[in-house]
């Protein structure tokens, strides 16, 4: 356990205290909205991490050095489990407020192809046996996919949104309040320094996983078997 | 530049030369966008009004679905012959062996297109001769190859090969999906005369970020 899971478990445990008992009930929507300051602190992350992953895989391609590997692996990882937890929050929000679990906004809808992008990069790593190999398609991978979320959401622009805008909207611009904006900024610190620290230790585990692999690959080919 | 042009001009021909003499692929991929088409048919019940409006829609689908079938089969010859190291080391730069299969899977699905609009014209009876939608097509068409071309190099050197690429090519084609289907809506007046420059400016530019990009990374795909 290091000190930044424990800051990060404290942070977060502070964002949710603050979120349920010291940030005010939001007039028309009412408690539910209160689901929003986690939701856009998890669409922050997964996109710090997917970009993270994408810096990554460039640092691997030049420097050649598995441990870049590992972290552009560990930040999909990390980034996808909270691009789920946006999506699923979100829905939670929309089933009162739009009155449907689902709708094909192209907010909705780029996000998800986005995750889907980096469930295919995890299938990737699955199906490449060589470490040196799979360390060059998941950089390559983990690039281009990057470059195609920016463009996603280029041409979900040209399409017309029911989605809230937060910051600098127009009509569809939440009105939030100093208090509800000071836990917004909390929320998306203590998801930052969450995300850190998962993406540190997943990728310590990876490394050590692929330690105990090289091991017993070592002590299968040194056992004898007899005769 | 002189080399490398001629070192593309020698890959697609002997890509294009290779199929021609057994023509493998084309006729799976023609014999499949076919059957599509008549799959949509019982499928959506296709009546004259609304098949109108989705036309652009099943002509893309159809040529995605059937390129495929040529992606999958782009690099498995060098693969499986091990020639890509003689490739390596014959041309001036590796660049030139990305963009020769681009031009080949790129002419491969504007040769799909060729026969599928009349295809789709007889059996539906609805003309889709129109040089804007064909080379909204063609643009679309760009792309696509752009990133398939990269995607099956990586597919092919994996375990689960042909399973593994649609699953990480589709997701990357939203944009051009997107842009081919709403564009080409306009362009044959089954939506209402909406400004479709954002959308072509969109695929171009999709297509220039992702041809350039891939370009940048194909050497660490291929080379060891």
């Amino acid at each position: 356990m290091s000190y930044l899971s424990i800051l990060a478990f404290a942070l977060v445990l502070f964002a949710f205290v603050r979120v349920l008992f010291f940030t005010p009930v939001e007039q028309t929507m009412g408690l539910v909205q209160k689901v929003f300051y986690f939701h856009m602190s998890a669409a922050w992350v997964g996109m710090l991490a997917f970009l993270a992953a994408a810096a990554f895989g460039i640092l691997y391609l030049s420097r050649k050095d598995l441990k870049w590997d590992t972290l552009t692996a560990a930040s999909v990882e990390v980034g996808l489990l909270f691009t789920i937890i946006c999506i699923l929050s979100g829905m939670i929000w929309a089933r009162p407020i739009w009155n449907t679990w689902w709708t094909w906004d192209p907010r909705l809808t780029t996000v998800t192809i986005m995750a889907f992008t980096y469930i295919a990069f995890i299938l990737l790593r699955r199906g490449v046996d060589n470490p040196a190999r799979r360390a060059r398609f998941s950089a390559v991978y983990a690039i281009i996919g990057f470059i195609s979320v920016p463009l996603t959401f280029f041409s979900a622009r040209l399409l017309r949104t029911i989605h809230p805008v937060v910051f600098g909207g127009g009509e569809t611009e939440m009105n939030l309040n100093a208090q509800m904006v000071a836990t917004l900024f909390i929320s998306l610190a203590a998801f930052t320094v969450l995300y850190i620290a998962l993406l540190l230790q997943r990728a310590r585990l990876m490394a050590q996983q692929e330690e105990l692999n090289q091991q017993m690959a070592a002590v299968d080919s040194d056992y004898d078997w007899g005769e | 530049m002189k080399a490398w042009l001629h070192s593309v001009r020698v890959l697609v021909w002997k890509d294009l030369l290779q199929e021609w003499r057994s023509r493998d692929i084309l006729t799976s991929m023609l014999a499949f966008a076919v059957l599509s088409l008549f799959i949509f048919n019982y499928a959506l019940e296709l009546s004259p009004i609304n098949r109108s409006e989705i036309a652009p829609g099943i002509v893309w689908v159809v040529m995605v679905f059937a390129g495929t079938l040529g992606l999958n089969r782009s690099f498995t010859a060098e693969q499986d012959q091990g020639c890509f190291e003689g490739l390596i080391m014959a041309v001036p730069d590796l660049s030139a062996i990305y963009f020769a299969k681009l031009l080949t899977n790129l002419l491969m699905m504007v040769f799909l297109a060729v026969l599928v609009i009349p295809i789709y014209s007889i059996l539906y009876n609805q003309s889709l001769f129109n040089w804007a939608f064909f080379g909204v097509l063609a643009l679309g068409a760009w792309g696509y190859s752009a990133a398939g071309t990269l995607i099956s190099s990586m597919t092919v050197q994996t375990r689960m090969r042909d399973l593994l690429l649609p699953v990480l090519l589709f997701p990357l084609l939203l944009p051009v999906n997107m842009a081919v289907v709403k564009s080409c809506g306009v362009l044959l007046g089954s939506v209402a005369g909406q400004d479709i420059n954002g959308w072509l400016n969109l695929l171009l530019v999709y297509d220039a970020v992702v041809t350039m990009l891939s370009i940048m990374v194909f050497e660490y795909v291929i080379q060891e």
